[in-house]
């Protein structure tokens, strides 16, 4: 019996044995690997700050309660969970969050399908849409990670490196390929672009996570590339594909600006060139303090020019890789096509006097550069869709498309490819599943990240608030000033800004004020953020708003725009025009709370009962752990070791020191890592490095037993674990065991005098 | 079967349409007040067919449930449960009605829910071990009516399939007379 089968259920084996031919080997060692890291996590044998950054690269992410305490409108009670942790302070039996990685937003009919059970199954029946084009499921219980992520490896999707200190999605904008305006299809590029760094070696050592994105058109919204840590936006020179090239772009608490890096970079040059920002990231970019570790902090530090610099110059170095243009050659592979005759390509399209549906077809569908089709937005509300909805979708879009569906950054789908003239019969099928609402990409369609409601680092109710603007707003949609219909309103429930506070119009973040004794849950309003050309430019903060005024707030502010902008004036220069003091002096009358004895609703939070209280807020993982290379080997030698003493369990002799061996070969190249990141595999290399760096220098040798268990790693070299008998593997397991015991003490030593990283170069 | 990740829907009389607040209200209390480890409620009334409103737990979760468009107490297990199928089918039943008891007799709300306990779906919530296929039904049919002929009788209920493949595995229960929840609780002690 495996350490699998010891923890696994029916269920999972059924999964495991029925996939097993469907999944990439990469991914099936992938979740193989998570599986047994799981099994060894809860014998004790990983601690919790390497399990937590092994869980979050997988994509498992905490969730809010899950350190035990949940406030209740009283007081802060404990959950009674058992005493078994995934993570520092995070109990191992609290539900948490899988954020499943999308790249470019892609989605077929298949998947949908495949999402909507997922969801049922081990979720709440909720897909959650993000703002970078993922798909969420909450409440997710950690033993059933592994049958998930396999089959979601049957439909090509891995959730490798969704979060932690990773090169997450690699989002584009999701009307590319179809769009009027762009200069050409970049979903290929963004495709190669993901394949190219999940799980680079260049890739694996960072101080915080990396966000790519991709745009088609520079004027356009939704690639984003100007919030992001690189980003590349389509070009034509000289006949020629290639991008403007950005880098240092973020938002979070105090947003940066993406710099131009290059005007040009040719499309055979895009993977080197972000290969060797990974790389100088990974070396150069700070690993302890966490707040400071984004790129954007190195490029400031470094100052642009010199980062720029130091980048060419890795660039340069980089050993010559094939696949950087290999993808080139089939470019076409993605394209998508139609299922169903073209309609008349007359644009805009014509109103039936059906106000309700005229008003979806000006909001929520979108010309295409190919005549006679339309890119449909369904609309979700905060970004939700049930799992029958979902499933539902899937078989609308069977009747009307290819799969051609893309998430959006907004929190909706875009489904591409329907003919114009399926329009009418398309929402009628959306109505009948409740996915007609109007308003997409306008004031109606408030983007919320999770807020109090699943994240730990929620301090208000940013779905609570995003519920009831949009109730309020779409009561008075319909006869709105185009201009006020057109503002974005963006809520995050915290400074860190996943919703991308910073570059609506109209954006909030959580915070939360002192009023007379009382805690009361507040956002920080921020005016005058674009959400076009790429989010080019960030909104100012302008003041405090009592949660339960914003509704008012909104209402006062946009009746302001509308009486006085002056003709063709944007949100943006209005409010630079009007200045923060005059807005905030036309609000006082609507923001002062009034006490708790008069009005006690200001004390709750919006979409809860409870009285507001931050106390039960927790510590957040969206910066992962640190958490080395030399830890994850050192973690990858233990797991061969118990591999190895299972075969061993289970008579086969031979497997068994084979693991064993690898064991001891992981261990040392782990130690190597400190010095090298790129130390090779091959056991010799390894066993050279080894003798010379560790054992010949006497970094390795015990306090005690001296260069003992280095002794026994030399001798395994020369067996390599094969050959030996029953007694004799039985002895050359404890051995490799005292081995791997040996590699970690020499790291704790190394730590502790501060000496990892030091020889570390570009 | 080793019959895992069972609900159990129990649905609302017509009529008695939600407030939602109530029931947000309603399901927060069990949190501290429960022996089960509940861990937090969230409000989906903003979408249709599927949650309205969740209590999150760990062995077990509850919810007011619009899933097919209809309107009821949903119970789901959501850790393995350990026991003879009998005895997973009896104690899961059992705790649904003992929750329904709970809200019919919960004063946060105006209009007391009241539940058809004639009118209720049973679900295997796991397509690994059972999905919705005849074979399946025919493997978990004696079982489950060995605990339904104790409810309402046997011969006094239909057990209809859902059709849809695609659907996890469900069963919709259907008696021919009125069953109370206190009557149901009876039976099954």
């Amino acid at each position: 019996m495996s350490q699998q089968e010891l923890y696994t259920s029916d269920a999972a084996k059924y999964w495991k044995e029925a996939l097993s031919g469907k999944i990439t080997p990469l991914w099936k060692m992938n979740v193989d690997e998570f599986e047994s890291d799981i099994a060894l996590k809860k014998m004790g044998k990983i601690d919790h700050k390497l399990f937590a950054e092994t869980r979050l690269r997988m994509g498992a992410y905490g969730q809010r309660y899950d350190n035990g305490h949940r406030y209740d409108g009283k007081t802060v009670r404990n959950i009674p969970f058992p005493e078994a942790f995934k993570g520092p302070d995070t109990y191992w039996d609290a539900p948490g969050m899988q954020r499943i990685k999308l790249p470019w937003g892609g989605l077929s009919a298949d998947q949908m399908d495949l999402f909507a059970d997922l969801a049922e199954e081990y979720s709440d029946g909720i897909c959650h849409i993000t703002t970078r084009q993922a798909i969420q499921l909450h409440y997710i219980h950690i033993e059933n990670c592994p049958s998930m992520y396999r089959r979601l490896g049957a439909l090509g999707i891995t959730t490798r490196e969704a979060c932690g200190n990773a090169v997450r999605n690699v989002s584009a904008d999701p009307m590319t390929g179809v769009s009027p305006t762009e200069v050409f299809d970049v979903t290929p590029y963004a495709q190669a672009m993901f394949e190219f760094l999940l799980g680079h070696p260049d890739a694996q050592d960072f101080g915080r996570k990396f966000k790519i994105a991709f745009s088609g058109d520079k004027e356009g919204s939704s690639g984003l590339v100007n919030i992001h840590d690189l980003g590349l936006i389509a070009k034509m020179k000289d006949g020629k594909r290639g991008f403007e090239f950005y880098v240092g772009g973020g938002l979070g608490a105090v947003p940066y600006s993406a710099h131009l890096f290059s005007d040009f970079v040719s499309e055979d040059e895009i993977l080197p060139l972000a290969q060797a920002v990974c790389r100088v990231y990974a070396r150069l970019g700070e690993k302890k303090k966490r707040h400071r570790a984004r790129i954007k902090f190195l490029v400031a530090d470094m100052g642009f020019e010199k980062f720029r610099e130091t980048v060419l110059e890795a660039r340069a170095k980089l050993p010559f890789d094939p696949t950087w243009a290999a993808y080139i050659k089939d470019l076409n592979r993605l394209d998508e096509k139609p299922s169903r005759p073209a309609g008349n390509g007359v644009w805009p399209i014509a109103a039936t006097g059906d106000a309700e549906y005229d008003f979806w077809v000006k909001t929520n569908v979108k010309q295409q550069s190919q005549a006679g089709y339309a890119a449909v937005i369904v609309t979700l509300p905060l970004g939700d869709i049930t799992s029958n909805q979902m499933r539902d979708l899937a078989a609308i879009c069977r009747k009307y498309i290819k799969d051609s569906v893309r998430t959006v950054v907004e929190q909706n789908l875009l489904v591409r490819w329907v003919s114009q003239n399926d329009l009418p019969a398309f929402y009628a099928d959306l109505k009948a599943i409740g996915l007609h609402l109007p308003g997409a990409e306008s004031i109606l369609d408030v983007t919320a990240c999770p807020g109090t409601d699943t994240c730990k680092l929620g301090v208000s109710s940013s779905r609570g608030l995003a519920g009831e603007l949009r109730k309020q707003l779409a009561e008075k949609s319909t006869h709105m000033d185009d201009a006020v219909r057109n503002l974005r309103i963006k809520i995050s429930g915290c400074f860190n800004s996943c919703s991308h506070h910073h570059i609506a119009d109209i954006g909030f973040y959580g915070i939360s004020r002192n009023v007379a004794g009382y805690v009361v849950p507040h956002f920080q309003m921020v005016l005058g953020g674009q959400f076009q050309h790429n989010g080019g430019t960030y909104g100012i903060g302008v003041g405090g708003i009592a949660s339960k005024a914003v509704p008012g707030v909104v209402e006062k502010i946009t009746g302001m725009y509308s009486q006085h902008r002056r003709p063709d004036e944007n949100f943006h220069a209005w409010v630079e025009r009007t200045g923060k003091a005059t807005i905030m002096q036309s609000l006082q009358d609507i923001i002062e709370v009034p006490p708790y004895e008069t009005d006690k609703s200001y004390y709750v939070d919006w979409g809860d009962v409870r009285e507001y209280s931050v106390k039960d807020k927790g510590m957040g993982e969206c910066a992962g752990e640190v958490v080395t290379l030399t830890d994850f080997g050192l973690k990858a030698a233990d797991r061969e070791l118990f591999e190895g003493q299972l075969r061993f369990e289970s008579g086969d002799v031979v497997s068994a020191g084979s693991r064993a061996y690898n064991g001891m070969v992981l261990a040392a190249q782990a130690l190597l890592k400190l010095n090298d990141i790129d130390i090779s595999s091959n056991p010799d290399i390894v066993m050279e490095r080894f003798t010379k760096e560790f054992h010949d220098t006497g970094v390795f040798n015990d306090p005690f037993a001296g260069p003992k268990f280095a002794q026994y790693y030399f001798q395994a070299h020369t067996h390599r674990g094969q050959g030996l008998d029953k007694d004799k593997t039985s002895l050359f397991l404890h051995e490799a065991q005292l081995f791997v015991e040996a590699a970690h003490s020499c790291y704790a030593r190394m730590s502790m005098a501060d000496a990892s990283t030091s020889s570390a170069t570009v | 079967m080793n019959l895992q990740n069972i609900q159990w829907k129990i649905h609302l009389a017509d009529g008695s349409a939600p407030n939602v607040h109530e029931w947000f209200k309603a399901l927060g209390t069990w949190i501290p007040d429960s022996p089960e480890v509940f861990v937090d409620v969230a409000d989906y009334s903003h979408v249709q067919d599927g949650p309205v409103i969740f209590l999150s737990g760990h062995n077990v979760a509850y919810s007011l449930d619009g899933t097919g468009r209809r309107l009821g107490l949903l119970y789901e297990r959501r850790q393995p449960a350990e026991g003879s199928n009998a005895e997973k089918l009896n104690e899961s039943f059992t705790s649904t009605l003992q929750h329904a008891a709970l809200l019919e007799a919960d004063g946060t709300f105006k209009n007391k829910p009241k539940f058809l306990v004639g009118d209720v779906k049973f679900f295997v919530n796991n397509r690994g071990i059972a999905p919705n296929k005849d074979a399946t039904f025919a493997t978990l049919k004696p079982e489950l009516e060995a605990l339904l002929n104790k409810v309402y009788g046997a011969g006094a209920y239909t057990l209809t399939r859902e059709p849809d493949t695609r659907q996890r595995f469900t069963v919709h229960v259907k008696a021919k007379a009125a069953v109370s929840v206190a009557e149901a609780l009876k039976k099954l002690a």
